[in-house]
């Protein structure tokens, strides 16, 4: 549905938060699991909802309970587990979404979101780094962008902030572009045009500041004649995907897909062949926002099917049971520990599947697997699935 | 905060940051699964003087020590999914939250056992136990949130009683801190079934060692019967070819069904049985048997298209009451022979609103969950009049020997009906040699007095009170 102003996005958290039936099927939220007390169960910030909300509460509790609401809200990995058991239907991400904003509202946000915020707001991408330098990683890879910057394409290639920026995802746009340039896929890319797609602005709760950011991204993209986008990071994905038709309705008409999807689609055409063999056992870690945000589930395992002789194995918990990694959700920014012991229960399940590679599709994901492998001491290489599937190309 | 200073800086000492006391905290923890009326609260003090956060056997035996020392009563919680009040204060004192327990869990494949910490989440453990093969032999149908401490201490039957029993036959060995602060283990039966739904008034349970079973494949088949009577025939006929699960609606409750999950089931009652089957001959042979047994009770079989991933909303029941504004649910222990009466009488007293889940939990037995589903928003003292309602056809007709599924704080006083006249004497003397100053979970099992006039209890309250108004 559209939602044309901050009015319209909103839900009536009070009116959801009465429906909870108390069932408790949400204790599997993985920040609860580590936290323990009650008040970080999706649950129990309902009863807190219900105390913050509730006309006629006094101020003094009303105080009191913002502590501990607010506390909470920030220690969700929006990994959205809780909604998707939730026998009430209650679209809790929605809720948490709006909490985080009244949280800002009230001026309770911690400095160091506050300053994520900035950052985004002031440079458009997360790491207040000027936008000229959005195309480095293509300097450092050796690849020449110029003639693809800017230029009337079908399809655009999204990089996102990780992967433009991070040294630790350096593989992953020269990945994407290497992929798109030997099919032959006529493409573009906004350059130092591209402004972060918002989801860190939508995720800390700011409507207003997220919304100018997808508009911005929509003209760009409108004029170079763009109908398809694709982009290799989940959190883009699902910022395209879902919040940006609620924020800009129908005037948001671009195709969105993630590169897995595209691979599959150019594999099915004939157009990408994997024919490099890999003697390595490879498994794939759904992320949250690919999964459970916009269930997205097949296209990743049927590109890894299609290498050659491939030792392929799923993770214990997979598809809609994947376990969270810990870094979404803005939580490392708040609480960098408790990402530690929500991704060493994924860091075990990697281990207990004895593979060579974790292939995965967001960069959140890939800085938390890579942080928890290495401090577990695993031997386990952990790519993005753009960087297989060029592997797989024949590419080294 | 009402918690006697001296108590309080005790259990500040030894447990810090363990202990909470803020307003939001003690708020989150006065209720269960039960959202009460308000009207009820009047009786008890719900609302906790704190809560800690145990996370060992060191935790609950200090705990017990002050606890002892500063006549401080004590509430062990689980996941609190339940609702029969046996994880809320009757009389403040301090929740003691044992999900914060450190989990750990070791199998033994040859005596087929697990060693599980009591905060262990039913569907965890199963998740863990099917990557080595096994499976737990039964459990509650509030699967994805209950711990098997919490299910201990409930005394619960589940989902594969019918074949492996209810929680007490799980158990190979308990370990529990008693209120004396001893830790101790148990591995007969008989000190073990002490423990099975005494909501932690004897001690907390810090280890359990399960039975566990090879995850055998389940196949399912379903049937549908037009009355109580051939639904009761029916199911005398189904426990015989040995089940493994016996799950029915009655047809108020098929047509949410419907509605809820899109599903077409025939407007009738409609049971689910699955049957363990390891090869082709076994599967054959038991569809043989269910046809007859069907057939003998004058069911229909239901086509095996319905019955196939039908499983998966066992788990679901409670997205039904999405439906409705308000609801009352409460839980009974049936015999299987002659309750078709019973059944029949509860559909006439509600009239359209009840809505009947029952499955099977013994070759005599089943539990009968009740839920009064509305349309509006009931006020409080509807609420209690209701409450009161069910809770005199649970346990006031005396023509079906029905009982409480469980104690807790609602149906405490009920002990006796529920596991005999000698199981309670033993109870009672065994409360007695470990928790003296009743300490541990008070108001639970045996019936408390009333806040506002000591003299009497809070079942003969009830008990009067749903006699009268009705």
């Amino acid at each position: 549905m559209f939602m044309s102003s901050s009015t319209d996005w909103q839900v009536d958290v009070l009116e959801f938060a009465q429906k909870c039936i108390y069932c408790g099927y949400c204790s599997l939220c993985p920040t609860y699991k580590e936290l323990k007390w009650e008040t970080y169960h999706p649950r129990g910030i309902l009863e807190q909802i219900k105390l913050y909300f509730t006309e006629g509460t006094k101020e003094e509790v009303k105080l009191d309970t913002s502590k501990s609401l607010f506390e909470a809200i920030f220690a969700c990995t929006m990994c959205k587990m809780c909604e998707n058991i939730c026998l009430a239907d209650i679209p809790l991400l929605k809720i948490w979404e709006q909490i985080r904003q009244e949280s800002f509202k009230k001026g309770r946000w911690n400095p160091s979101m506050l300053s994520l915020y900035n950052k985004v707001k002031d440079t458009y991408n997360i790491y207040g780094l000027p936008s000229e330098d959005r195309l480095t990683w293509a300097k450092m890879s050796g690849l020449v962008m110029t003639r693809r910057t800017k230029k009337k394409a079908p399809l655009a290639y999204f990089i996102g902030c990780q992967a433009a920026y991070s040294g630790k995802m350096g593989q992953v746009a020269p990945s994407v572009v290497k992929i798109l340039r030997k099919t032959k896929t006529n493409f573009t890319i906004l350059g130092t045009d591209e402004w972060c797609c918002g989801s860190p602005v939508f995720l800390a709760g700011g409507y207003s500041v997220g919304k100018s950011f997808a508009k911005h991204n929509l003209d760009e993209l409108k004029k170079l004649g763009v109908k398809r986008l694709v982009t290799a990071c989940s959190g883009c994905y699902r910022t395209f995907k879902i919040v940006y038709p609620r924020v800009l309705g129908d005037s948001w008409d671009i195709e969105v897909l993630h590169i897995s999807e595209l691979a599959n689609e150019l594999i099915k055409a004939g157009k990408l062949k994997l024919k490099h063999k890999f003697k390595e056992k490879i498994t794939f870690k759904d992320p949250c926002e690919l999964v459970r945000h916009c269930e997205l589930i097949e296209a990743p395992r049927d590109v890894i099917n299609s290498i050659p002789n491939v030792r392929f194995e799923e993770l214990p918990s997979n598809r809609n049971e994947a376990l969270c990694c810990g870094g979404g959700g803005l939580l490392k920014l708040n609480d960098s520990e408790l990402v530690g012991k929500v991704n060493s229960k994924l860091i075990s399940e990697i281990e207990y599947s004895e593979a060579d590679i974790v292939a995965n599709g967001c960069p959140t994901c890939l800085d938390t697997i890579m942080t928890g492998v290495k401090n577990k001491g695993l031997d386990v290489e952990v790519i993005d699935i753009a960087e297989l599937i060029l592997r797989a190309m024949g590419d080294k | 905060m009402t918690l006697k200073k001296k108590a309080r800086s005790r259990f500040v000492r030894f447990l810090g940051k363990q202990l909470r006391e803020d307003r939001t905290t003690l708020q989150i923890y006065s209720r269960d699964m039960a959202d009460l009326p308000s009207l009820v609260s009047i009786f008890f003090q719900n609302i906790p003087d704190g809560v800690i956060l145990a996370s060992s056997v060191k935790d609950i035996q200090t705990i017990y020590s002050v606890a002892n020392e500063t006549k401080t009563p004590i509430t062990q919680r689980a996941a609190g999914t339940a609702g029969l009040g046996g994880s809320i204060t009757y009389k403040k004192g301090l929740v003691i939250d044992t999900k914060g327990f450190e989990q750990h869990y070791l199998v033994n494949p040859l005596d087929q056992t697990v060693v599980v910490s009591p905060s262990y989440v039913f569907s965890d453990l199963q998740r863990k136990l099917k990557l080595e093969g096994f499976s737990l032999c039964s459990y509650p149908s509030s699967y994805h949130s209950a711990t098997i401490g919490g299910w201990i201490a409930h005394g619960g039957h589940g989902i594969g009683s019918a074949q492996y029993g209810g929680v007490l036959e799980q158990i190979v060995e308990i370990e529990v801190v008693l209120p004396t602060g001893h830790l101790v283990k148990y591995t007969e039966r008989d000190h073990i079934s002490l423990f099975v739904g005494s909501h932690g008034t004897l001690g907390t349970i810090t280890e359990v060692t399960l039975r566990v079973k090879f995850d055998i494949p389940l196949k399912h088949q379903g049937c549908t019967f037009d009355s109580p009577k051939e639904l009761i025939q029916g199911l005398e006929e189904i426990v015989r070819i040995f089940p493994y699960s016996v799950w029915f609606l009655n047809p108020e409750h098929v047509a949410l069904f419907n509605e809820t999950f899109g599903y077409n089931l025939p407007i009738r009652y409609v049971a689910i049985i699955s049957k363990e089957v390891n090869f082709e001959e076994e599967e054959l042979e038991f569809s043989r048997l269910f046809n007859n047994a069907v057939r003998n009770a004058g069911g229909q079989i239901l086509d095996r298209r319905y019955t196939e991933d039908i499983w998966q909303f066992r788990f679901k029941s409670f997205s039904m009451l999405k439906q409705c504004k308000d609801f009352v649910v409460s839980e009974v222990i049936l015999p299987i022979e002659a309750s078709d009466k019973y059944i029949r009488k509860l559909v006439s007293k509600f009239k359209g609103n009840i809505h009947l889940e029952g499955e099977v939990i013994s070759p005599t037995h089943y539990a009968l969950m009740m839920y009064l589903l509305y349309d509006e928003k009931l006020s409080s003292l509807k609420k209690t009049l209701l409450n009161l309602k069910l809770f005199n056809l649970t346990i006031g007709s005396k023509k079906v020997k029905g009982t409480p599924y469980s104690t807790g704080l609602w149906f405490s006083g009920y002990y006796g009906k529920i596991y005999g006249k000698d199981e309670l004497r033993r109870y009672k003397e065994f409360k007695k040699s470990v928790d003296p100053k009743n300490i541990s979970n008070p108001g639970k099992v045996l019936s408390p007095k009333l806040r506002f006039l000591p003299i009497v209890s809070l079942k003969f309250a009830v008990r009067l009170a749903s006699r009268l108004i009705l």
